[in-house]
């Protein structure tokens, strides 16, 4: 038994030496627009953790797994300490069950704090080391936002900060082929009103302006979510919202009703999306944007966040056959720009001295720029340097993100799962459908209220 | 023999009709997963597998050469030539083509087209091209071409490469192997020779309360082994199992009892009684009959339920999720490596397609290499 354990060792340990070789350090130290000083003095005073183990579980696979292991190496080669990244595509059921039962990693990667905020009530995660959220207030743009975001009660109700946000993705944004606007003679839109007319110049010259997709398997409906969220940021305060996402004002509110019309009025037009009203609901939202590449264009514009190029086809390149807009807010209403987002959090779910360690070193602008530079990921944290960006596109997003004057955050997100992940989603779908705006608030509401 | 198919002819034909068409049925999907598997991911999200397997009608959109690059200098005006393929599709042939997306049929093949100011561009049906103007117009970025074209069909083996032979993957996909062929012959074996047992056991020895057993193993049947996970991974981590092999082989091994038992009790209990007493009179035990007799007998039964339970626990996620995979990332087995190949957003579907055929292949051979006793087993233990 020891022996074949010995030598099972043996290879894993083999292996894996073979891996690091491939993903070890992919920008050699020095080089490159990356934080080298910042990193180092980090470096010098990092513990010797050599021996130790660290496991982190999260929901990103292929081809994200790989760049995140190798933003580990930088943090693996200062500390001796083995860090161990596993993804899973039910990331959500598995977590609960690991930390039910009590084999949990050490840090989770949760992708909505509402699963992380379930938890920590339930007094499975463990608060983020002291000094954590004053840093993240100050070293991330609209940092209280971010604090409050990663901030739930605990098993007796005190409020502790549990999640830190790392990797953000900006969900106001418009793709479409700048070519296909010149030969059509289109321009940009800059307020809402534009964007509408817009939207009625392309029906009228006899072709489809949007596509829209909300096929997604099982979570099927939340396309339609983000698209209300960002209607509710445009035509009510940011206040409300905050009301709206915890039910201090009612989900069949006439303000919620009216954003939901919002949304109707672009996706249940048969002349406004590509297949009619009836396909929106059946189409997969990863399949969706290819109309905007197809010959005669299926679409002119695809309202998605800033991770939906993983799904363009593959030659497409940036600034060329695409582009993005920010999805625009209405000039009669004056609410400023309002940018929804999203993001992954990182929370502990069984601490040690090597994760604490660990949670140090995401503060490193270096541990933001290796994925910067290598994948759709962007970040607030103010002392990244946007040169290590992957391309302008995503520079461009991550000033957005930046300058945000009011970031909220993916509403469905931060309701109950029950809603959120639940009733919100089957509710739009039901919308798209033809059940009428009123009927499925009403029928939302419903549900929240069964689940207080 | 020919009055028996003679007596019946038209019901023999509506059997051997419906059966075909059942087997298409089953077979449909399957190879419309296959086709996939030979197609990149760019195809697949364009059109159906269908459209793979003949010639094919198409609208594609290509772009010339950059001009920066490939300009060259011919008087005072600028020139790039190529073919507008690029060696991207082979054997394709241009029906008509137009340069913006508002006329794509706009010119036939072969045509020139006049663009802005003194800019040209003829497109060839075979996709070669030139593109003629002055500095300003052949600068910046290459003309868009869209293009209706008769493709032949394309496949490719990009992606049985990319999952067999990418470094990045087979290494993987390798451990993932052999971790599942470690869960699942000990998961098919240990559950066996317990049920073989207890089948005996209630079959065909006597004692108090074995009707009742019987029908709580019945009973058993019918309770989704959801219900258990969390409750029975506690306790694999109370007695110190934790999660790996054992604790997975025990899951298993607990989750496919009930229809072992059940089905191996229904065979065995088919046995002829004579045999079982001339034993018992000549003076065997128990354990006797049991080995000498009844296993040889029950081979087809024991062969059927192993095809089951090896093909359940070969294609099990849930429970290698749940009892197996930890946080260290070396304990995964095959439906977890390819459901993690479909990508962070799940849009990897030529490689889902591909990594289906591979997983497939040794199911496939335990099959073929019993199959001949699954029939025999399943129709035992029903007909009397």
């Amino acid at each position: 038994m020891n022996k074949s354990l010995f030598a099972g060792v043996a290879i894993a340990a083999l292996t894996a030496g073979g891996a690091m070789a491939d993903g070890h350090l992919p920008f050699a130290p020095g080089e490159g627009a990356f934080s080298w000083d910042a990193y180092n003095a980090w470096a010098e005073n990092a513990p010797d953790l050599s021996g130790q183990t660290v496991t982190v579980s999260g929901p990103w696979l292929t081809p994200e797994d790989d760049v995140f292991r190798s933003a580990l190496a930088y943090f693996a080669d200062a500390t001796g300490a083995e860090v161990i990244y596993n993804g899973s595509d039910s990331f959500e059921q598995q977590i609960v069950i690991d930390a039910e039962a009590g084999s949990p990693p050490n840090i989770a990667v949760f992708p909505q704090p509402g699963l992380a905020a379930d938890m920590a009530s339930k007094g499975l995660l463990h608060p983020l080391p002291a000094d954590m959220s004053d840093w993240v207030r100050d070293n991330y743009a609209a940092g209280q936002s971010w604090v409050d975001l990663g901030t739930y009660p605990d098993q007796s109700g005190a409020d502790q900060m549990y999640g830190f946000f790392y990797n953000v993705n900006v969900k106001s944004l418009v793709w479409y082929s700048p070519e296909n606007f010149e030969d059509a003679g289109y321009d940009l839109p800059e307020t809402m009103e534009e964007l509408k007319a817009l939207t009625e110049q392309v029906v009228a010259d006899g072709d489809v302006p949007w596509c829209i997709g909300l096929g997604s398997g099982a979570a099927t409906g939340w396309p339609a979510t983000d698209w209300v969220e960002d209607m509710m940021l445009r035509t009510v305060s940011p206040e409300t919202y905050d009301k709206w996402t915890t039910n201090e004002i009612a989900f069949d509110d006439p303000q919620v009703i009216a954003a939901i019309e919002e949304f109707g009025w672009f996706a249940r037009d048969d002349a406004k999306v590509s297949g009619g009203a009836g396909a929106v609901a059946s189409t997969d939202f990863r399949d969706s944007p290819n109309g905007l590449f197809a010959s005669p264009p299926g679409c002119y514009m695809h309202r998605q966040a800033s991770f939906v190029p993983a799904f363009f086809p593959e030659d497409t390149e940036f600034g060329v056959d695409v582009d993005f807009f920010y999805f625009p807010s209405f000039a009669e209403k004056d609410l400023g720009n309002p940018v929804l987002g999203g993001g992954t959090l990182m929370a502990i779910t069984d601490p040690s001295d090597a994760t604490n360690a660990l949670m140090g070193y995401f503060q490193q602008p270096l541990a933001h720029e290796v994925m910067m530079a290598q994948t759709g990921f962007l970040t607030p944290h103010k002392g990244a340097n946007v040169d290590a960006y992957k391309d302008d596109t995503l520079r461009g997003l991550g000033e957005i993100l930046l300058g945000a004057t009011t970031f909220r955050f993916d509403g469905s997100d931060l309701m109950p799962g029950g809603v959120g992940a639940g009733t919100f989603w089957t509710g739009m779908v039901d919308y798209t459908g033809g059940k009428s705006a009123a009927d499925v608030a009403a029928e939302i509401q419903s549900s929240w209220d069964a689940l207080k | 023999m020919d009055n028996i198919a003679g007596s019946k002819p038209t019901l023999t034909w509506a059997v051997h009709i419906s059966v075909l068409a059942l087997v298409c049925l089953w077979l449909f999907p399957t190879v419309g997963l296959l086709v996939s598997s030979f197609r990149t991911g760019d195809q697949i999200s364009t059109s159906g597998w269908w459209n793979a397997l003949g010639t094919a009608d198409q609208n594609v959109v290509m772009r010339v050469a950059d001009p920066d690059e490939n300009r060259v200098a011919e008087g005072d005006m600028f020139v790039v030539e190529g073919n507008i393929f690029d060696g991207e599709i082979q054997g394709a042939t241009i029906l008509v083509w137009g340069t913006s997306s508002r006329a794509i049929d706009a010119y036939q093949a072969g045509e020139t087209a006049e663009l802005k100011g003194t800019e040209t561009l003829t497109v060839a049906t075979d996709g070669t091209y030139t593109w003629k103007g002055s500095d300003d117009e052949i600068s910046g970025r290459g003309q868009r071409v869209f293009a209706s074209i008769t493709a032949p069909p394309e496949f490719t083996f990009e992606n049985y490469d990319a999952m067999l032979f990418d470094p990045a993957n087979n290494e993987g996909m390798t451990k993932a192997f052999f971790n599942t062929l470690t869960v699942t012959i000990p998961a098919t074996i240990i559950p066996i020779v317990i049920a073989a047992f207890a089948a005996y056991a209630l079959a065909w020895m006597d004692f108090p309360g074995r009707a009742l057993l019987i029908a709580i193993v019945v009973g058993l049947l019918v309770v989704p082994l959801q219900l258990a996970l969390i409750p029975l991974l506690k306790l694999h981590l109370g007695i110190g199992i934790g999660k790996g092999y054992l604790g997975v082989w025990l899951a298993h091994t607990g989750f496919g009892l009930p229809l072992a038992i059940y089905l191996l009790r229904n065979y065995m209990v088919g046995l002829p009684r004579d045999i079982i007493e001339n034993a018992k009179v000549d003076g065997a035990s128990d354990f006797q009959i049991f080995t000498k007799i009844i296993l040889p007998l029950s081979f087809p039964a024991l062969a059927s339920f192993a095809i089951f339970q090896f093909l359940w626990t070969w294609n099990d996620l849930l429970v290698a999720k749940v009892f197996l995979i930890d946080a260290s990332g070396q304990t995964t087995v095959m439906t977890n490596q390819i459901t993690e190949l479909l990508g962070t957003r799940g849009g990897n579907w030529e490689i889902l397609a591909t990594a289906a055929f591979v997983s497939i292949a040794v199911p496939l051979v335990v099959f073929f290499a019993m199959q001949r006793y699954l029939v025999r087993g399943l129709l035992a233990g029903s007909v009397k």
